[in-house]
């Protein structure tokens, strides 16, 4: 593969004022219609952020019915609704249909990501998805399992099952993607979270020792002292634990997304570059968080916009060759176009 | 549907402007692009090479059979022709106003509200109102009628499994004399026989309470279960007859019942109207539900109170006793209650808004 290359820059077109009116009349539309609307809502939120994302002068769009959403939606709710009416009357039924759906659930996820891709397309010609059911239940089921288990110390190892089986089955106009990262990559990724949260733990267990000690306050007869601390280092102790595992998650996933994508490759040619900033990746989402809750959500579409158009600007595709001349190469023809390829993309089912 | 009108009259006075506007094609099924122009005409739709002067049609179709995305801000549209391929323009109004003389002025409502403009703050007013509406009048409605549909049948296996839980995990057999059960088992009868539901409707179960220490709570289906800890603490009979009102209380009103449904339409609604508000508002939502469900546990506490005192000045019994039950158990286990937090009211409050129900049962 060719170090070098034509840089193709993505860009987000979107802007917050636009996006704004979109929103609104989509939250507006879904509750005067109980919900129906959502699914409409959702095509046409999913088709403002993909036809505004560019590369090379196209866009991307989103092609799914939202009548195929709304089933799906429908499907969703029903099981949800059975399942806690379940679990009320009878918790120990509810309990064994738990588990007979775990197994359910990798299936239904990978479903999810090829509905997905077969509604993406990028100058005329749709994405694809090749990923099975025990990838699916390796990268979303065992995956969290063991990161949890080992203290987090193994989340690289299943950061890389994740991302390979996400990115890794995409299929462009039959052409394929790799994603291979490494693990000694993602590791470098991994220490700066880990002694973020580790910190986070040491800060904790200081908060501990000094509510014990301002109960020996109290029985030495400073009173008053000891209520204020009780009161100040719990609501510490919450703010210190939000602030440094929410900041660890997203400089971890800022990392991870570095790595992984800077080892996709597109057709064996095409090579994909990440350059998000930590720092800053977690400064916006932090930031956007705040802004939602204390415009009371009327925030929301500008802070979507504003993570879209930063994460575009930090993704490129490294080209061999002439972008336009290997997209011209490419015609698909048979099963993958059509009616047919639409028939068989199924459900949506996420809510 | 517009139709091209066949009489010679009418297409001299409304002669339809043959429409262009500039854009991309891709072949079907290719991703190669060429620069193109559509051109409609009489019910034809073409399209041609940008940069040839000679007409060379890229692809051909019928009005009628070609399909053009809805407009969504500015992106671009898609007009995919009946042989499979595409064309792409970002001129979004001249799309506009070319579909909107085939299919009418409505064509594109949704876009056009869309559009930023002072009447959106008429949207996010109508949204706020929905929402206070929904939650004030709509939420109650709904509960109402979904205890209302329930199935006796329902209330009752929850009642079962919830009980034979707790026998299994906190609870144990009553250590209690014989003659103190049946005392308090004739007792209680005797109050319940003044409630809408009679004897029938309820069952008493006494039970060592162990780690949950002085307590007595109701289910679902009228089982009332009281712990011994309770009865040792209380000085009169009254005290526990007050308790024990309060408790058929919470099963008159069907207050379990109405908790299950309100957390469950606090968060149906919060799934409908969320949308894409980000995971974590989301979940902080879902938090701050838990916050009015308290609140909602908190007056079904002041309710079920207002009844025990109802009860017992039916049965002719100290209403008051109650109150004094609740100022011990608050010396034995510090202050608790009143909160946004917690699940029931302060009990300075409770204390004196017993003595004011008291006062009116009297005066009545």
């Amino acid at each position: 593969m060719p170090a070098g290359g034509r840089i193709e820059q993505f860009t987000f077109a979107g802007s917050a004022r636009e996006y704004f009116g979109i929103w609104i009349v989509n939250v507006l539309l879904t509750i005067v219609t109980l919900g129906i609307y959502s699914a409409w809502a959702k095509v046409r939120r999913m088709r403002y952020f993909y036809g505004s994302t560019r590369l090379a002068g196209s866009s991307f769009d989103y092609h799914a019915r939202p009548v195929k959403i709304l089933i799906g939606r429908i499907i969703v709710v029903t099981a949800i609704v059975i399942y806690n009416v379940l679990a009320n009357l009878a918790p120990l039924a509810g309990l064994a249909v738990s588990l007979v759906l775990l197994p359910v659930v990798p299936w239904l996820l990978q479903r999810g990501l090829r509905f997905n891709a077969r509604v993406t397309s990028f100058r005329n010609v749709r994405f694809d998805f090749a990923g099975g059911y025990w990838g699916a239940a390796r990268a979303f089921v065992l995956g969290p399992v063991i990161a949890v288990l080992s203290l987090g110390i193994l989340a690289p190892v299943t950061s890389r099952w994740l991302w390979r089986y996400v990115v890794g089955n995409l299929r462009y106009g039959g052409r394929g993607v790799a994603c291979e990262p490494s693990v000694r990559a993602l590791y470098r990724q991994w220490w700066l979270p880990a002694l973020l949260v580790v910190c986070g733990l040491v800060l904790v267990a200081g908060g501990v020792v000094a509510l014990k000690a301002s109960s020996l306050l109290q029985a030495m007869g400073y009173d008053d002292l000891r209520r204020v601390l009780s009161v100040i280092i719990p609501i510490g102790i919450v703010a210190y634990l939000v602030l440094f595992y929410g900041t660890a998650g997203l400089v971890y996933h800022a990392g991870v997304r570095n790595v992984a994508l800077g080892a996709t490759v597109l057709d064996g040619q095409h090579r994909f570059r990440s350059t998000l900033s930590r720092g800053r990746y977690a400064f916006i989402a932090i930031t956007n968080l705040l802004a939602t809750v204390f415009s009371l959500g009327l925030a929301r579409p500008w802070a979507a916009v504003r993570m879209a158009r930063y994460n575009a600007a930090a993704t490129a595709l490294v080209v061999a060759g002439s972008l336009d001349d290997y997209l011209s190469g490419i015609v698909v023809s048979g099963s993958a176009v059509g009616a047919e390829f639409m028939d068989v993309e199924g459900f949506d089912f996420a809510l | 549907m517009w139709k091209a009108s066949t009489l010679p009259s009418d297409a001299a006075t409304e002669a339809e402007q043959p429409f262009a506007c500039d854009g991309t094609w891709h072949p079907p099924g290719g991703s190669r692009a060429v620069p193109a122009r559509l051109v409609a005409d009489r019910g034809r739709v073409e399209i041609v090479p940008a940069d040839v002067a000679a007409e060379v049609a890229l692809a051909t179709g019928l009005e009628t059979e070609v399909e053009v995305s809805a407009r969504v801000g500015s992106i671009p549209r898609r007009v995919v022709l009946p042989d499979g391929s595409v064309f792409v323009s970002h001129d979004n109004d001249a799309l506009d106003r070319w579909l909107q003389r085939r299919h009418g002025a409505g064509y594109g409502f949704v876009a056009a509200l869309e559009r930023f403009h002072p009447r959106l703050l008429v949207v996010v007013a109508m949204i706020v109102a929905l929402c206070f509406a929904t939650y004030r009048y709509a939420l109650p409605v709904m509960v109402e009628v979904a205890v209302a549909v329930t199935p006796p049948v329902a209330p009752q296996m929850m009642g079962r499994s919830v009980l034979a839980t707790l026998d299994h995990s906190l609870l144990a057999p009553s250590a209690l004399g014989e003659g103190v059960q049946d005392s308090l088992k004739r007792q209680f009868r005797d109050l319940a026989d003044l409630s809408p539901r009679k004897a029938e409707g309820f069952t008493l179960h006494l039970r060592r309470g162990g780690r949950i220490g002085a307590n007595a709570f109701a289910l679902p289906d009228g089982a009332i279960i009281l712990t011994d800890e309770l009865v040792e603490l209380a000085q009169s009979e009254d005290e526990i007859l007050g308790v024990l009102a309060h408790e058929i209380g919470h099963v008159e009103h069907e207050h379990s019942l109405r908790r299950l449904y309100l957390a469950a339409g606090l968060s149906g609604l919060i799934m409908l109207a969320g949308g894409d508000i980000g995971a974590a508002v989301e979940d902080l939502l879902m938090q701050g539900s838990l916050l009015v469900t308290l609140s909602y546990s908190r007056d079904h506490e002041h309710e079920a109170d207002r009844y025990s005192a109802a009860l017992m000045a039916r049965a002719g019994r100290d209403p008051l006793a109650l109150g004094r039950l609740f100022a011990r158990l608050e010396e034995e286990l510090g202050a608790g209650g009143g909160g946004l937090l917690s699940t029931h009211p302060a009990t300075g409050e409770r204390i004196d808004r017993l003595r004011r129900e008291a006062e009116s049962q009297l005066r009545d």
